[in-house]
């Protein structure tokens, strides 16, 4: 029987799992942006992937189409049906947007949490370990993505922007098991609850909004989204609905389960969500209590 | 296969990978267990035992390394553990008759190592908090099984191919 570790073989063993020790631990820190050697090849598999993933997301939407094609007779009577409502909201938003703008006037309060530019991407890769839940989209620095900022789809928030290189960045989603994935949400109810999303109930599939005041009422189906009080996203992206509601474990807060709006799987297209205010410059504070003084 | 085809014969079968997951969701297969795509590492365990060992080790640390920077952005583990499951199939095979049935076992074991100690790793890092038995079912198992009928279906035209790269190697 051959040996299976000789002495060379041994230090080796030993020289690659110190390697590797060192490589884990430099790679897994919060780290600020990627070195040049990750972002030129995240820019050229990037490249290479999305020649080979555009082709086939034509296919797989040609089918889904036709997929779609037999039920277009049900899910035409209900969007007629809901047409009609559709023009009293229409006209109700404008007289609200109408409103808000006169009042935002009268304050003069030119800051609006709410007001973003969205970045649309195209999915190009995922992570295949499914150990890490993130997705490479197709754009990057130069179209102006930075780290942290919200990515969401047309149901809903999926994630943030973990990394960026100059064409392409990976995104993190929702429901990543990471603890320093924090995001600030709110409950719209009567009045509105703030809290922070931490964690995803991976067998439930459900988001977990802790942090809750423990007095307040929280009802089923109440919908949840941003707050925009984190200053990296915007106000009212959409997040999900609750579905229960339990005290935490020392009975100071409450947590929420949310069930997700947006699908975390079936992702094809993105938008990045710039906010267009920024935090105000630190010179401006020093000039202004100057004057004062 | 000609020499400088495989690289990019490989790297198909990374992107594939990740194309995989983008289209098949779980939902599709009507179950919430997580199905993990190993084709790269069944490609590279065949190219060790028919291409060349050497070749295949080689092979291994660099699209190990490409896997950690493009996929995990964690450097390290798939760079450290594809390289090492080759090292070791490519001793075991040593002992035992290359036949494509045996060889196609061995990447079974192959995956087997390469999810159980990704999972240590990743549980020591508290990427995951996954129990061990809940890996198990609902990750290792499925997982097998669709690596499993993957090898079946490419293990014949992959050995040719490989064969002929290891004849085209020899002839240099």
């Amino acid at each position: 029987m051959p040996q299976f570790l000789s002495n060379k073989r041994l230090i080796i063993l030993l020289v690659s799992i110190i390697i590797l020790v060192a490589l884990i631990g430099f790679s897994i820190r919060e780290r600020e942006k990627l070195t040049w050697p990750e972002q030129f090849i995240k820019d050229t598999t990037g490249w290479v992937q999305s020649a080979f993933s555009r082709p086939t997301n034509y296919v797989a939407g040609f089918f889904e189409n036709v997929r779609d094609l037999q039920n277009t007779y049900e899910e035409n009577k209900e969007l007629k049906a809901r047409l009609d409502e559709l023009v009293q909201l229409e006209v109700d938003v404008q007289t609200l947007a109408k409103e808000n703008k006169e009042l935002r006037e009268i304050l003069d309060n030119k800051e609006d949490l709410s007001a973003f530019d969205p970045v649309q991407a195209i999915v190009v890769g995922r992570n295949p370990e499914r150990w890490h839940e993130l997705l490479v989209i197709n754009k990057g620095k130069q179209d102006g993505i930075q780290q942290n900022m919200a990515v969401i789809t047309a149901n809903g928030l999926i994630g943030k922007v973990k990394s960026t290189s100059q064409f392409t960045s990976t995104i993190q989603l929702l429901s990543a098991n990471d603890p320093t994935n924090r995001i600030s949400a709110k409950i719209i109810g009567e009045t509105e609850t703030y809290g922070t999303i931490e964690g995803y109930d991976e067998e439930r599939k459900l988001l977990k909004l802790k942090r809750l005041p423990y007095d307040a009422k929280i009802e089923k189906d109440q919908i949840v989204t941003t707050s925009g009080l984190g200053g990296v996203f915007p106000q009212n992206l959409p997040v999900g609905k609750v579905v229960e509601v339990v005290p935490d474990e020392f009975g100071l807060n409450q947590t929420a389960y949310v069930e997700p709006g947006a699908d975390f799987y079936d992702i094809r297209h993105v938008m990045v969500v710039t906010v267009k205010t920024q935090a105000p410059d630190l010179s401006d504070i020093t000039s202004e209590e100057e004057e004062e003084l | 296969m000609k020499k400088l085809l495989l690289p990019i014969f490989v790297l198909f079968f990374f992107i594939l990978e990740s194309l995989f997951v983008e289209l098949f969701s779980p939902q599709l297969f009507n179950s919430d267990r997580i199905i993990v795509p190993h084709f790269l590492l069944v490609v590279l365990l065949f190219l060790t035992v028919y291409g060349g060992k050497k070749q295949g080790i080689l092979y291994a640390a660099i699209f190990g390394l490409l896997f950690d920077i493009v996929y995990t952005e964690v450097i390290g583990i798939y760079f450290f553990l594809y390289p090492l499951i080759a090292y070791f199939v490519s001793k075991t095979m040593q002992l035992i008759h290359n036949h494509l049935v045996v060889v196609s076992l061995t990447s079974m074991v192959g995956i087997i190592l390469l999810e159980l100690g990704v999972y240590e790793l990743n549980y020591l890092l508290k990427v995951t908090e996954m129990a061990f038995q809940t890996f198990l079912q609902e990750r290792l198992y499925p997982t097998l099984i669709l690596n499993l009928v993957f090898t079946i279906l490419v293990s014949f035209p992959l050995k040719r191919q490989f064969d002929k790269y290891a004849e085209e190697l020899r002839n240099e």
